[in-house]
C-alpha cells in the first residue's frame, strides 16, 4: 500500500517526468510484434487526487511488464500470439467515476480483465463486474464478499499479511512488550487495525492504547504525544497513508521517541530516514520490500527477475518506487498463468484457471486460494509474506513468514478482534 | 457526432445565460429576445433528448451524474441569492443520499417515496442547522457551515450502525424497473436513468426558477443586496435565509437520492471538502447571475475534464490542466461564464462601431 497525498514536490516531480516523458518518449512501450492479436487489460485506479500514489506507480509497473512480455515476442494463450496492452482510466477514488471506467473498459476497449485498488470504489463496479460477467482484481481483500465471484484479490491480502511483522517482532524483539497502534479512520485502517490488535494480542504484546485519525488531519503532533503518553516500546503506525507515515516518524523524532517503530508500509522511506535520522529509522519494520533485495532471488519466488524489474523501473520512473509498485505486474503474471493454463483469454475461463488445484503461485511463493472463513469466499491468493526492516538506511527482507501458518495458530483472535470492529464479510452493509 | 452533442449542451445554457441577464443585455427586449429563447431552449431540449444516443457507453455515464449534478449547483446557486456560501452542501446532499439509502434498505420502503423523504430529510436537517449558522453571515457563515457539514461527515463515519462507518452503504436498491408496451425499463441501464434523472431535474430546476421569479425570490435578492433596507421595511432576513437555505437542501437532498439508487453506494468520503470545493468551483467559474451560470460552468468543465482530457490520454496531468483552465477562466471572465454573450456582444459592437466612425471619416 502506498500514500494518500502526492505532496506538492512530489506531484510537480512526477508530472513533470510525466510530461518529459511524453514529449521525449522515454518509458513508451518497446516494439511489440505487429502480427500479434491484441489483449486490452484495464487499469481503474486513481492516478490523480489523494489516493494516486495507491495507482500510478502501480500503472508504470504494469507497462514495463507488458513492454516487456511485449518485447520478447508477445504472450502465448490458447496458441495464438497476443501483445498486451495496458488500458488506464484514473478514477480519481471516486465511486461514481470507477463506475463510468469501468464501463469505459468493458463496453468499449473491450478489455479482458481490469485491475482495481479496490475499496471505496469497488462498490460501485460491482454490478456492472457481475452482469457483465468481468474478472477483476482488488489489492484490498476486505472488498471481497460471497456476491463477488469475479473479484479477486491475488497479490495482496491486505491487512492479513501485517501479522507477519508482529510475529517476527515478538521473535526477534523480545524487550518489546507494549505498543500503542495509530491508524486513519478508514475503509483501510481499521480492519488493518483488528489485525494488528490481533497479531499484538496472540504474541502477548499489550496494546496500551488505539487511536484512530481523521483522513483529513494534517497536523500529526497531538497524536504523537498521545501516543507517547504511556511511553510504549513500539509504536504501531497501522496502514497509514506515505504522507501519513513520514509526517508519524517526523513527530516522533521531533519528541524524542527512542523505542521501535511498525507500520504496513514505509514508502518513499529515503525521505523518512531525510526527515529524521538514519539512527532514528534504523530497525522500522513493515512489509514491503524493494526489489532489488538479493532474498527475491529465492528459486521460490514466482516475480520474473524482480532485480531487473526493479532496475528497469528506476530507471523509468526515479524516486517513484512504491508498495504497489511490483503489485498490480505480479497479478498480471497470475493472470497470465491462468490464461495459459485455460487456454482462453475469456475472463470466466481465466478465473477458472487461476484457481485450478485452489493453489497459486503467488509473487512470494506457492499459496492457497483462502479466504471463506473472513471474506465468505475463497478468493484471495494466501501464502508467504515477507518482513522487512530498515538496516543502514536500506529496506532488507528479514524473513519469509507464512500466513497460514499463523492464522491456523491465532485465527480465533483475528475473527474476534474484526468481528468487534464490524470488518467481517457479514457485518458490512 | 458526441463533441457536436456537448458543444450544443454548453451553448444551450450559455445562451440562456445571457438571454437571462438583466437589462436583456444579449438580444434586449421584446420579440427578438424571445425568439432567442425560444430556439436557445429548443435547441437545449433536443440536445438533451438525444444527447444519449451520439455519445459513448461511458459519456452515456457521464451524462447521468452530469445531470444529478446540475441539480447540485442549481440548488446551491439558490442559496447564494441571499449572498451566502455553504460549505455544508455537499454534506447536504449526503444527507439526501443517506436518508434514502437507509429508508429502503433498512426500513423497506419503496425507493420513489424514500427519495422524496429524502430530500425532506435534508431540509430539515438544513432548517434545524439554520438555527447556529444564521446567527452568523458571510464568512463566518462559511465557517461555520463547513464545521456543522463536517460534524453530519464525521458522524457517518463514526456510527457503523446504521451508517456503515468510513465504507458507508453498498447494494442500495435502484429504481425499480418496470415494462411498458412490452419494452422494459431498467434503471441500471444509464440512457434509462438519464431519462428518469432529467424529468426530475427538469420539474426542480423549473420550480427553481419559478421560485427565484416569485416575491419569496426577490426578497432573497433584496436580502442579498440590501440586508438593512430589507430589515428596516420589517423583512425577517434570517427567516428568508433559512427559508433559502432549507429550500437549497431540499433539492441538493433530491440530487443525493438520485445519486445513492443510481451509483449503488455511498460513504462519507464522497461527500467531503473536496467534492465541495468541485461544486464552488463550477458555480464561481459559470457564475451566479443566473440560474444558467452554474450548470454553464458544470457542464464547460465536465466536458473539459472528462471528455477532452480524458480523450486526449493525459491522465495524470489533468489536474494541472484543469488548475489552468481555472486560472484563466478567473482572469478574462471574473464574472463567470455566464458572461459571455454579453462580452462577445459588445466585442462585435465595439467593432461595428469603429468600423462605422471609420467609414464615417473616410466618406468626409
Amino acid at each position: 500500500m502506498a500514500m494518500r497525498h502526492l505532496n506538492r514536490r512530489h506531484f510537480l516531480g512526477t508530472s513533470a517526468a510525466v510530461g518529459a516523458s511524453a514529449l521525449t518518449g522515454v518509458g513508451r512501450p518497446g516494439k511489440a510484434n505487429a502480427d500479434n492479436e491484441t489483449i486490452k487489460i484495464g487499469f481503474l485506479a486513481p492516478l490523480t487526487g489523494d489516493v494516486a500514489a495507491w495507482g500510478l506507480p502501480g500503472l508504470y509497473g504494469c507497462e514495463i511488464w507488458a513492454d516487456d512480455h511485449n518485447t520478447m515476442g508477445g504472450v502465448e494463450i490458447g496458441g495464438t500470439m497476443y501483445n498486451i496492452e495496458i488500458v488506464s482510466f484514473d478514477n480519481e477514488y471516486l465511486p461514481d467515476k470507477a463506475k463510468t471506467g469501468a464501463t469505459k473498459l468493458i463496453k468499449e476497449d473491450g478489455v479482458k480483465f481490469i485491475q482495481m485498488l479496490g475499496g471505496d470504489t469497488w462498490p460501485a463496479v460491482q454490478p456492472i463486474a457481475n452482469r457483465e460477467k468481468m474478472l477483476v482484481s482488488t489489492l484490498l481483500p476486505s472488498d471481497l464478499s460471497p456476491d463477488t465471484p469475479y473479484l479477486v484479490a491475488p497479490a495482496e491480502v491486505h491487512p492479513i499479511y501485517n501479522v507477519t511483522g508482529v510475529w517476527w517482532m515478538a521473535e526477534n524483539m523480545p524487550d518489546v512488550k507494549t505498543t500503542v497502534i495509530c491508524g486513519q479512520d478508514d475503509a483501510i485502517g481499521r480492519p488493518s487495525v483488528a489485525t494488528y490488535q490481533a497479531a499484538f494480542e496472540a504474541h502477548g504484546i499489550t496494546v496500551n492504547d488505539t487511536i484512530f485519525f481523521d483522513i483529513s488531519t494534517t497536523d500529526f503532533a497531538p497524536v504523537v504525544t498521545s501516543m507517547l503518553s504511556s511511553n510504549p516500546d513500539c509504536l504501531c503506525l497501522d496502514t497509514a497513508y506515505a504522507e501519513f507515515v513520514n509526517e508519524l516518524c517526523k513527530q516522533a523524532y521531533e519528541q524524542g521517541y527512542k523505542g521501535k517503530i511498525i507500520s504496513c508500509t514505509a514508502d518513499f522511506y529515503a525521505d523518512i530516514i531525510a526527515n529524521t535520522s538514519e539512527e532514528f529509522m534504523e530497525g522500522m519494520i513493515f512489509q514491503f520490500p524493494d526489489f532489488d533485495d538479493p532474498a527475491l532471488n529465492d528459486p521460490r519466488i514466482n516475480f520474473g527477475d524482480p532485480n531487473g524489474f526493479f532496475k528497469t523501473y528506476n530507471e523509468k520512473h526515479p524516486g517513484e518506487w512504491g508498495a504497489v509498485s511490483w503489485e498490480y505486474a505480479s497479478i498480471l503474471d497470475l493472470w497470465l498463468s491462468g490464461a495459459q493454463k485455460a487456454g482462453s483469454v475469456e475472463p470466466e475461463a481465466v478465473l477458472e484457471g487461476m484457481k485450478d488445484g485452489g493453489i497459486g503461485a503467488h509473487a512470494f511463493g506457492e499459496a492457497n486460494w483462502w479466504g471463506e472463513e473472513l471474506f465468505g469466499i475463497d478468493n484471495a491468493l494466501v501464502g508467504n509474506w515477507p518482513v522487512v526492516q530498515i538496516q543502514n538506511g536500506k529496506a532488507v527482507i528479514v524473513e519469509f513468514k507464512s500466513i497460514p501458518d499463523w492464522w491456523d495458530q491465532h485465527k480465533d483472535i483475528m475473527i474476534k478482534k474484526f468481528e468487534d470492529m464490524g470488518e467481517m464479510w457479514y457485518q458490512r452493509s | 457526432m458526441s463533441y457536436l452533442i456537448w458543444a450544443l449542451l454548453i451553448l444551450a445554457p450559455l445562451l440562456l445565460a445571457g438571454l437571462s441577464q438583466a437589462g436583456g443585455a444579449v438580444a434586449g427586449r421584446g420579440p427578438q429576445r424571445t425568439m432567442w429563447l425560444w430556439i436557445a431552449g429548443v435547441v437545449g431540449f433536443a440536445a438533451l433528448m438525444i444527447a444519449p444516443h451520439l455519445v459513448t457507453y461511458s459519456q452515456q455515464e457521464l451524462l447521468v451524474f452530469l445531470v444529478i449534478n446540475i441539480l447540485i449547483v442549481a440548488s446551491y446557486r439558490l442559496l447564494t441569492l441571499t449572498g451566502e456560501f455553504s460549505l455544508a452542501h455537499v454534506v447536504i446532499v449526503g444527507v439526501g443520499a443517506y436518508g434514502s439509502a437507509l429508508l429502503t434498505k433498512q426500513v423497506g420502503v419503496p425507493v420513489p417515496i424514500a427519495m422524496l423523504l429524502g430530500a425532506a430529510i435534508a431540509g430539515l436537517v438544513a432548517f434545524i442547522l439554520s438555527f447556529p449558522l444564521f446567527r452568523m453571515k458571510g464568512f463566518y457563515f462559511l465557517i461555520g457551515s463547513f464545521a456543522a457539514g463536517e460534524v453530519i461527515r464525521l458522524l457517518w463515519k463514526r456510527f457503523r450502525e446504521p451508517f456503515g462507518g468510513p465504507k458507508g452503504i453498498k447494494l442500495i436498491p435502484e429504481f425499480p424497473g418496470f415494462e411498458l408496451f412490452g419494452i422494459p425499463f431498467e434503471f441500471y441501464e444509464p440512457v434509462t436513468f438519464y431519462y428518469f434523472a432529467l424529468i426530475i431535474v427538469g420539474l426542480s430546476l423549473w420550480l427553481l426558477w419559478r421560485i427565484e421569479n416569485s416575491r419569496i425570490g426577490l426578497t432573497f435578492h433584496a436580502v442579498h443586496w440590501q440586508d438593512q433596507l430589507a430589515d428596516s421595511l420589517g423583512v425577517n432576513t434570517r427567516r428568508y435565509r433559512t427559508l433559502a437555505f432549507v429550500i437549497a437542501s431540499v433539492f441538493a437532498g433530491l440530487a443525493g437520492a438520485l445519486l445513492a439508487h443510481y451509483l449503488g453506494t455511498i460513504n462519507p468520503n464522497r461527500f467531503d471538502v473536496d467534492e465541495m470545493v468541485y461544486v464552488l468551483i463550477w458555480v464561481i467559474v459559470g457564475g451566479t447571475a443566473t440560474l444558467w451560470g452554474p450548470i454553464v460552468g458544470l457542464i464547460v468543465l465536465t466536458v473539459i475534464n472528462e471528455v477532452i482530457l480524458r480523450e486526449l490520454n493525459v491522465d495524470e496531468l489533468r489536474p494541472l490542466f484543469y488548475g489552468a483552465i481555472l486560472i484563466l477562466a478567473m482572469l478574462f471572465l471574473p464574472s463567470g461564464l455566464e458572461t459571455l454573450p454579453r462580452k462577445i456582444k459588445e466585442r462585435f459592437s465595439r467593432d461595428k462601431k469603429a468600423a462605422d466612425a471609420v467609414e464615417l471619416t473616410t466618406s468626409q
